[in-house]
């Protein structure tokens, strides 16, 4: 199954994010918990951790800002 | 670390499973907020599993809990089912609260979970109230309540175990000290090595806990629970379990010790207790795993129930606020207002005697009615003798004085309220409430709307406002009204004579929302015709105190007093006046008004509360808008001026709204007008 990953909600104040960086690349294989990209939003710099297991396709490009909920990456579970 | 054996096989095992389904959930949760469908601040309870589900080992079904917004590991452990908590993170109809509370409001009383508030330390006076009506009803019910480190540190956490104490209340209170309250460290906001050495300072046991380790939460919590069932009064329980992550989902965690934090994660409670089940030979790799795959089948089925479930219905906007639509101020279909009649002998007595006597009524035909509030028992009587001979009459245990504690008197209320108890709060003077101010209007007035319907606050708050009787100055004088108006959720009651004192407070004290009766002292002493016993003066219902037709003269409270002394002089000068009595603001006889204004073309509103922001001009605003056409002179205000109340009685005098001020605006509206 195909999921879609969202840019989250990472704190309170947060309405968009930008991609600091990619921690893996496309076709990877990744696992549940396993960090998966950076953002930055208003507050802070922070990992987002991988919600699923399978192999990741990243969308958003490095320093690209996304509002929230916009799709960041796709992964085949 | 003692053996888990010692708790005996099948409750560790119990335990085990609690904390595996309280972990899975929980990281669910984070799950859907990291692939970016969930999207609200959630607070982890990775770390705290076993304090929850240790707890929950020792408690019966119908129980009591209080929680905060970091709430999954206590409802999951208290037994509500993770559909409905899956359901409510997903805003759904058929979550914990119809989707109306949230995460961090998650209510569930059918399993014993009573309140989750997102307000630090609020909970514990509304778990002292709930323990207490436990108490009078002799239940033997046990209330846990549990907040954090940094809630220790909040003025309600104090006057909650005080009165606790004090009362021999049967709770138990839990400090999870998870070592940070968001960003600040334990050492930085307490300077006392521990939170459960101010118990004996509160005249009640503490003990302190490795809140990781199932056995010793155990023995430290079963000797509280077993306490407060057997009557003999509340226990402070510090449970020690590092903070896993940040403080919210997605939160930074450079504030924290990143040394300690590593080795709190490699020894999670879940590993650990893992770990020594299967050393200790009470469960073997293939039942654990069992259990894991049952929990993680559950939140499967829970999530796919929460996804598949309907938000909730828009008609459920305002529902909940109060147990009426009816009552919503400017609501389209009010409810009807119907009173008790009296059948008692009418006999003049003061407004002061009129509210003992409501309470003496109410306390003699309701068992679950009783009083609570400062100074309120014999020989006193209360300070203006309000609640004189009542507790010789009915008892301590229902005429109930209190410590200086208004959160706590306030709490005590709402907790009683929600298990069946009708408590009438006095607050001895307005002004106070400004203390209580957020069990008030973020409690009372809003756990109906939070829970969905699912719990409601019966109190009634009675409190004296004691402007223009000369000498109270600045903070004994206020009217208060419209601060408490503009919380939707909250009935406001301002009777001008004792008749209305009696039959709206027989009301209030029957109505299942949250009422506040503001009793002025300007009214106190001044008799009136009163009928002996019970009758009811409905809430909503304005009385049109003289009827006519060239100005509308709309007040309350003592502001009547006022308006009728002016109404008598306009009348000599040959203006017909007619002169309303609202009684209540909220529900609000809006109708009443209206057609009045309607009829007269001009209206003037008057109170003795600052006029900037007042409630007149609230409803002149309203009646502006809908009579524009009918008006022959602006909607006027006369309220008192923005300045605090002053003492010198030459400014007091020329602080507060007069007669001679209203004839003098009444006459510039005749005026002024067509
Ligand atoms: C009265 C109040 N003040 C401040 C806040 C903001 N706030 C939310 S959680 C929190 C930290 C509370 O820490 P603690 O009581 O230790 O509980 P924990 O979050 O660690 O479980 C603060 C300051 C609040 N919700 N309520």
């Amino acid at each position: 199954m195909r999921v879609t990953l969202k840019m989250p909600k990472g704190a309170v104040s947060m309405q968009e994010g930008k991609i600091v960086e990619w921690l893996v690349e496309a076709g990877d294989a990744i696992t549940k918990g396993q960090p998966i990209y950076a953002i930055e939003s208003e507050k802070a710099t922070i990992d987002i951790e991988s919600p699923f297991t399978g192999v990741i396709t990243p969308i958003a490009k490095v320093d690209e800002t996304l509002p929230v909920g916009a799709p960041v990456a796709t992964v085949e579970t | 670390m003692g053996n888990l054996a010692s708790l005996g096989q099948s409750k560790a095992i119990a335990i085990y499973r609690t904390m595996v389904r309280i972990a899975e959930c929980d990281q669910r949760i984070q799950q859907g907020l990291a692939a970016g469908d969930l999207q609200f601040q959630y607070y982890p309870a990775g770390g705290q599993e076993a304090i929850a589900a240790t707890i929950a080992s020792l408690l019966e079904a119908d129980d009591l809990a209080v929680t905060t917004y970091r709430v999954v590991h206590d409802i999951v452990a208290k037994g509500t089912p993770i559909r409905e908590i899956m359901a409510e993170m997903y805003g759904r109809a058929t979550g914990t609260c119809k989707g109306k509370g949230g995460p961090m409001h998650l209510t569930a009383p059918n399993s014993g979970l009573m309140v989750t508030t997102g307000i630090v330390g609020a909970g514990t006076p509304i778990a002292a109230g709930l323990a207490l009506a436990e108490q009078m009803q002799d239940t033997g019910r046990v209330t846990v309540c549990n907040f954090g480190d940094g809630a220790a540190n909040i003025g309600a956490v104090h006057e909650a175990l005080n009165i606790a104490a004090l009362w021999s209340l049967p709770v138990v209170f839990v400090c999870q000290n998870n070592l940070y309250a968001e960003y600040t460290s334990f050492a930085e906001s307490t300077a006392s090595a521990s939170i459960a050495s101010r118990a004996e300072g509160y005249g009640m046991p503490g003990a302190r806990c490795d809140g990781t380790d199932p056995v010793a939460i155990h023995e430290a919590a079963e000797s509280a629970v077993a306490r407060a069932r057997s009557g003999k009064g509340p226990t402070l329980l510090e449970c020690v379990a590092p903070r896993l992550q940040g403080h919210a989902f997605g939160s930074e965690t450079a504030h924290m010790d990143q040394e300690a934090l590593a080795e709190a994660t490699q020894n999670a409670p879940l590993i650990v207790v893992r770990k020594r089940l299967l050393e200790e030979g009470l469960a073997t790799e293939a039942e654990l795993a069992q259990i894991e795959a049952e929990a993680a089948e559950e939140v499967d089925d829970a999530q796919k129930f929460a996804t598949e479930s309907p938000p909730p219905g828009i008609e459920e906007l305002d529902a909940d606020v109060f147990a009426d639509k009816g009552d919503i101020p400017y609501a389209s279909s009010p409810v009807a207002r119907q009173g008790v009649e009296p059948s008692g002998e009418h006999r003049s007595i003061t407004f002061g005697q009129a509210v003992n006597e409501a309470m003496a009524v109410a306390l003699e035909r309701d068992d679950s009615v009783f009083l609570l509030g400062e100074d309120l028992h014999d020989p006193a009587g209360g300070i203006v003798k309000q609640t004189a001979g009542l507790s010789t009459r009915f008892g301590l245990d229902r005429v109930r004085p209190t410590p200086i504690s208004e959160q706590a008197i306030v709490g005590a209320a709402i907790g009683a309220s929600m298990r069946g108890m009708k408590p009438v709060a006095e607050i001895m003077v307005n002004d106070f409430a400004m203390v209580a101010m957020d069990q008030i209007a973020n409690h009372a007035a809003k756990l109906r709307y939070m829970s969905g319907g699912r719990t409601a606050v019966p109190i009634t708050i009675r409190s004296l406002s004691a402007g223009n009787v000369g000498s109270f100055g600045a903070q004994h004088s206020q009217s208060l009204e419209a601060w408490f108006a503009h919380t939707p959720g909250l009935k406001v009651v301002a009777p001008s004579n004792a008749y209305d004192a009696k039959g709206l407070l027989l009301s209030c004290i029957d109505d299942p929302d949250p009422c506040i009766q503001i009793e002025a002292m300007r009214c106190f002493f001044v008799p009136g015709d009163v009928p002996d016993g019970y009758y009811t003066v409905p809430l909503g219902s304005a009385a049109i105190r003289q009827e006519g037709s060239d100005i509308t003269l709309v007040s309350y409270s003592w502001g009547m007093q006022e308006v009728l002394a002016a109404a008598a002089q306009l009348e000599e000068q040959g203006v017909s006046v007619e002169a309303i009595d609202l009684r209540s603001i909220v529900p609000l006889d809006y109708a009443t008004v209206r057609e009045s204004v309607k009829k007269t073309g001009r209206a003037l509103i008057v109170h003795p509360a600052v006029e900037f922001g007042g409630f007149g001009a609230e409803l002149a605003a309203r009646l502006q808008f809908d009579l524009f056409e009918d008006l022959r002179a602006p909607i006027a205000r006369y309220g008192a001026p923005y300045t605090s109340i002053p003492f010198a009685q030459v400014l007091e005098a020329a602080y507060f709204p007069a007669a001679s001020g209203v004839v003098e605006r009444a006459q510039n509206l005749l005026k002024g007008g067509s």
